[in-house]
């Protein structure tokens, strides 16, 4: 305990120097005077009394200082002057200061971002205790394309449920837009469906009430409606806190609840990416998806999350599952046929961590967003290298005061230290700079994450685990800045650092291979950043040059959420109508239609048809469409009619063919007049429209077939999208649609509107990101660079200029000094750009997968990333050679 | 200044000046180090400064405390006591250099005593 006694006391004494220095003082004083006083006692003459007390004291000023380092902490004062030292010299060359900020500033900043969207997405565990328990199941198939199959039927979940041998609970869970009864017709708020046991497994505690428990899970409910347990911020909104919520009665999708507890507020559930507000038992999910029933249809569309038993590791939960899957499927599927294929396919249950939760944009933007890590990470390295080597070339441009430091009697660790000190500067400033920036970037990523993703939220904050991220960055960069340099700086020959004056050139600036090692690297990264990223914009812009068979500009986009009115059937197809019509009057409107599914939202349906020619079952897009859907998308008509309002199914039942499914279906027939069967009668082809992208841009035009919603056979309340087709941009387009709205569908939520160019972009939103990104940084990179090879051909230069003197003294040529200062960074960025070629040739195979359209070794973006290198470096080099050569003789050597 | 003086040993001073306070209770730098040279009768070599380090190292472990005062010649001058761990000290410091000490008398002992 003693040390923590003198650490305070030395720390305590760190804020009260001067009163300490001025009582040691008058110590001193008293000593030398009591001393003094002795000395004339003994009869020594008052001159020599003073000189013996100073004597024997051994030193006023050697007694001072070895006072205070036993009383401070030295070192951290001597780290204290170093800062300061380091500031002065920092201020002294602005320039180079800004640079080596903003470079480390970018690179930091953006890794800083990206690593906390990583941590939010990827990273970090449900906020409930002991995580590292909980286990999510997925569905392995041989056929599968995408990865795994993270959906669960709900008959599987029962299945699952009653098995209970390696998991100490399981549950399926699902989030869905739950429409609340509020005082003003009903509002959308995101709530999850849950199992039984979903709480058992999440170990969560209410804050009120109780939580949803099996016997809350069975079908019907209770008298009082289905129990829910809401969340705290739902409470707080919705109830104002109020304690009695307990009991109280709540309307979701016209359907009775209760409110039996109230979640804490750190509870987020099982999907990180949708809180929910409302948790209801997964029973009560046919009445909230009325008139849809997911159960008894048999859908996958549950998640499923399971806490393993104590002492269970995941790789025997694993072999559990692996036992248990094949009786599972005879228990939990009715359809034998499909059982019989999920053989052959080699169905297999798994699990796997699921201390994260599960949240299905995580297996859309894993691979993306690993690989933007990847990409910052290059560019941070890239501003370490250009760092450590502005470093070097300045500190041969200190090498002098260097030397006499040392001459006078400093240590080489102390300079090192003083270096170092200086980098770390540097790094503090550019690491505090890029903490500024990282907000901005990651609110520009989230945005692209979540483009599309209605409802979704991403809580990227920093946490302890992105402080100590950008913490090591920060300190592993000030290390790889400055320590090479400082080593290299302190490390010459003494004396002939000496004897050599400050301007004049000596041997060894020809012999120093590792700035030019360290200064190719960088080239070498900046051409694989710039390779990489021209790879990506191609791909980017073939994507969006893609024909999409339709335009998309000026469509407006209105989700009309039907399904818990009162019309339907031919009422309801008749309000659609009017709907319409109403639109079509509003100035700027052009055309007016409306579809089951717009295209590039990700959504599709399929169906399998068959005729005489098709030779077997074809299989097609569907989708329901209103007339003048082809109009209002631009889609060609190629032969025939539009749908009609006046076509009812007892018309008889109407398609539409895109040309390819004609193609499949009418193999060199004419396909108009055609029928085909169907299990609700004939279908008569009318038209032929031009093929279209569908559910995304990378899938190519499938074969498609459309129906008109006048001819729906399941005339339940349909939910349909209405297209707009707007010129200019009616700015009034909003308000009308909210008013016509509520005026002709009071119940329903407010209409969602989006624009198909925004639809368009966020279909491929992580493309996009991808490209912007590297984009940016192989701008920075080629401006890094740049400065790079201008700042350190620049010091040389600079250090040779009495030698360039000499030279054209003794008669060279203007264009030859050029030529040799320029030859200095042309093999730098020639040696470079080749191991850059080779690495990126290697290394852009990990792009494929995110390239449409655009091979690895598209020759063209290869020659110019080449090219645009070459180009930079040519600029940056030329200034300083340029410069060399107007170097006047006369003056050069008169600096000597 | 005689030749033959010796420096004084690493880590000695500390428990000089401990021992001096001890027996002359408090007492300011100046006395401290008179002090000491007067009871090694002249035969150490003590820069008198290198006390004023010693009894701030002392202060900071919480065996010596201190207060200002007024000196013989009516100055103010600071002025050194034990405290009562340092009295404590004391004990265990002895018994450590004693040990020390014997050790060394042992190596430095006739070789023919020292062989068996």
């Amino acid at each position: 305990m003693e040390w923590i006694r003198v650490l305070l006391s030395r720390v305590a004494s760190l804020f009260r120097r001067r009163r300490l220095d001025a009582e040691l003082d008058e110590e001193l004083h008293a000593h030398i005077e009591l001393a003094i006083a002795e000395n004339l006692r003994n009869g020594i003459s008052p001159d020599q009394a003073r000189t013996a007390a100073l004597r024997a004291l051994g030193g006023v000023t050697q007694t001072r200082e070895t006072y205070r380092v036993q009383r401070g902490l030295p070192w951290l004062e001597q780290i204290a002057r170093d800062v300061r030292f380091g500031l002065r010299q920092l201020a002294k060359s602005p320039g180079f200061t800004l640079t080596a900020i903003l470079t480390l500033m970018i690179g930091l900043g953006a890794n800083t971002a990206v690593f906390s969207l990583i941590n939010a997405l990827l990273l970090r565990p449900l906020p409930v205790p002991h995580a590292e328990e909980l286990a999510v199941l997925h569905i392995d198939r041989s056929d599968d394309q995408d990865g795994p199959s993270y959906d669960f039927s709900a008959p599987v979940v029962r299945a699952l449920e009653k098995r209970q041998d390696v998991f100490q609970n399981i549950a399926g869970f699902t989030w869905d837009d739950f429409q609340i009864r509020g005082s003003s017709g009903n509002v959308e708020v995101i709530g999850a469906e849950v199992s039984g046991q979903f709480f058992s497994v999440m170990e969560a505690r209410p804050l009120l009430g109780r939580l949803l428990t099996p016997q809350d899970d069975q079908p019907g409910g209770t008298a009082g409606g289905f129990p829910v347990v809401i969340s705290e911020s739902f409470w707080r909104t919705w109830f104002n806190r109020t304690p009695d919520v307990l009991g109280r009665r709540i309307t979701i999708d016209n359907a009775p609840f209760t409110i039996v507890g109230v979640m804490p507020k750190g509870f987020i559930g099982a999907d990180s990416m949708r809180p929910a507000q409302i948790y209801a038992p997964l029973a009560a999910g046919p009445v909230i998806d009325a008139p849809y029933d997911n159960i008894t249809a048999g859908v996958w569309w549950l998640s499923v999350i399971a806490r393993r038993r104590q002492g269970v590791s995941l790789e025997q939960a694993n072999a559990a599952l692996r036992a248990t899957a094949g009786s599972l499927l005879d228990e939990a599927v009715p359809d034998a046929e499909w059982i019989k294929d999920a053989r052959e396919h080699h169905f297999q249950l798994a699990a796997e961590s699921g201390s994260t939760g599960y949240t299905y944009l995580r297996a859309r933007f894993r691979k993306p967003i690993i690989a933007v890590f990847w990409l910052c990470t290059a560019m941070l390295l890239l501003a370490c290298l250009n760092l450590a080597s502005l470093l070097m070339a300045r500190s041969a441009a200190r090498e002098r005061e260097l030397a006499t430091r040392l001459a006078m009697g400093a240590t080489r660790r102390r300079l090192v230290q003083q270096l170092l000190v200086e980098s770390m500067i540097i790094a503090t400033l550019g690491t505090a700079a890029g903490l500024l920036l990282a907000p901005f970037v990651n609110h520009a990523l989230v945005a692209y994450v979540l483009a599309n993703s209605h409802g979704a939220t991403l809580d990227v904050d920093l946490d302890l685990r992105v402080l100590v991220f950008v913490a090591l960055a920060g300190i592993i960069s000030t290390v790889a800045v400055g320590l090479i340099p400082a080593l290299r700086a302190t490390s010459g020959n003494l004396n002939e650092q000496i004897k050599s004056g400050s301007l004049t050139a000596s041997s060894r600036e020809h012999r120093s291979t590792l700035p030019r090692i360290l200064l190719g690297l960088e080239v070498a990264l900046a051409l694989m950043l710039v390779f990489g990223a021209g790879l990506l914009a191609t791909s980017l812009t073939r994507l969006y040059r893609v024909g999409l068979g339709f335009d998309p500009r000026g469509v407006v986009n209105i989700d009309l959420d039907m399904y818990k009115q009162s019309l339907a059937g031919e009422a309801l197809v008749h309000w659609y109508q009017t709907y319409g019509d109403a639109l079509r009057h509003l100035p700027g409107v052009g055309s007016v239609s409306f579809a089951q599914i717009t295209p590039l939202g990700g959504e599709f349906i399929t169906h399998s048809f068959r005729t005489p020619l098709s030779g077997g079952d074809r299989t097609v897009h569907i989708n329901l469409i209103a007339p003048d859907y082809f109009q209002t998308m631009r889609i060609p008509i190629l032969g025939g009619r539009d749908f009609r309002w006046s076509d009812t199914l007892a018309s008889g039942r109407k398609i539409i063919l895109n040309q390819s499914a004609a193609r499949e279906l009418f193999p060199g027939q004419n396909p108009l007049g055609q029928q085909i069967r169907s299990s609700r009668g004939p279908l008569e082809v009318i038209a032929v429209a031009g093929d279209t992208h569908y559910e995304s841009l990378r899938e190519n035009s499938p074969p498609a077939v459309y129906y008109s919603i006048t001819q729906n056979p399941n005339m339940k309340q349909s939910s349909y999208t209405a297209v707009v087709r707007t010129e200019g941009s009616p700015a009034s387009l909003a308000d009308f649609v909210r008013a016509l709205t509520t005026r002709m569908a009071p119940d329903i939520p407010a209409p969602i509107m989006t624009k198909m160019s925004s639809v368009l972009d966020a279909s491929i939103s992580s493309e996009r990101m991808m490209a912007m990104l590297a984009v940016f940084f192989a701008v920075c990179a080629l401006l890094v660079t740049a400065i790079g090879l201008y700042g350190t051909l620049a010091y040389a230069t600079a250090r040779r200029t009495s030698e360039i003197g000499i030279r054209i003294a003794l008669g060279a040529q203007r264009v030859q000094v050029v030529a040799m200062v320029f030859r200095e960074n042309a093999w730098i960025a020639a040696g470079g750009s080749l191991l850059g070629l080779v690495i990126a040739l290697l290394a852009s195979r990990a792009l494929a997968s995110f390239l449409y359209g655009t091979s690895v070794r598209d020759p063209w973006v290869l020659v110019a990333s080449v090219a645009a290198l070459t180009f930079i470096a040519s600029a940056a080099s030329l200034i300083p050679a340029i410069r060399a050569a107007r170097i006047e003789p006369i003056t050069a050597l008169r600096l000597e | 200044m005689g030749e033959n003086k010796a420096d004084v040993l690493q880590g000695t001073l500390d428990l000089m000046v401990l021992k001096t306070l001890e027996s002359m209770g408090p007492l300011h730098g100046y006395g401290i180090a008179r002090r000491i040279e007067q009871v090694s009768g002249d035969a150490l070599s003590l820069n008198q400064g290198t006390i004023y380090p010693a009894l701030l190292r002392l202060e900071q472990r919480g065996w010596v405390k201190s207060e200002w005062g007024l000196s013989e010649t009516n100055r103010r001058a600071k002025f050194y006591s034990l405290s009562r761990t340092g009295r404590k000290q004391i004990a265990r410091e002895t018994e450590n250099w004693e040990r020390t000490a014997a050790t060394m008398a042992r190596f430095l002992a006739p070789s023919s005593s020292a062989s068996n």
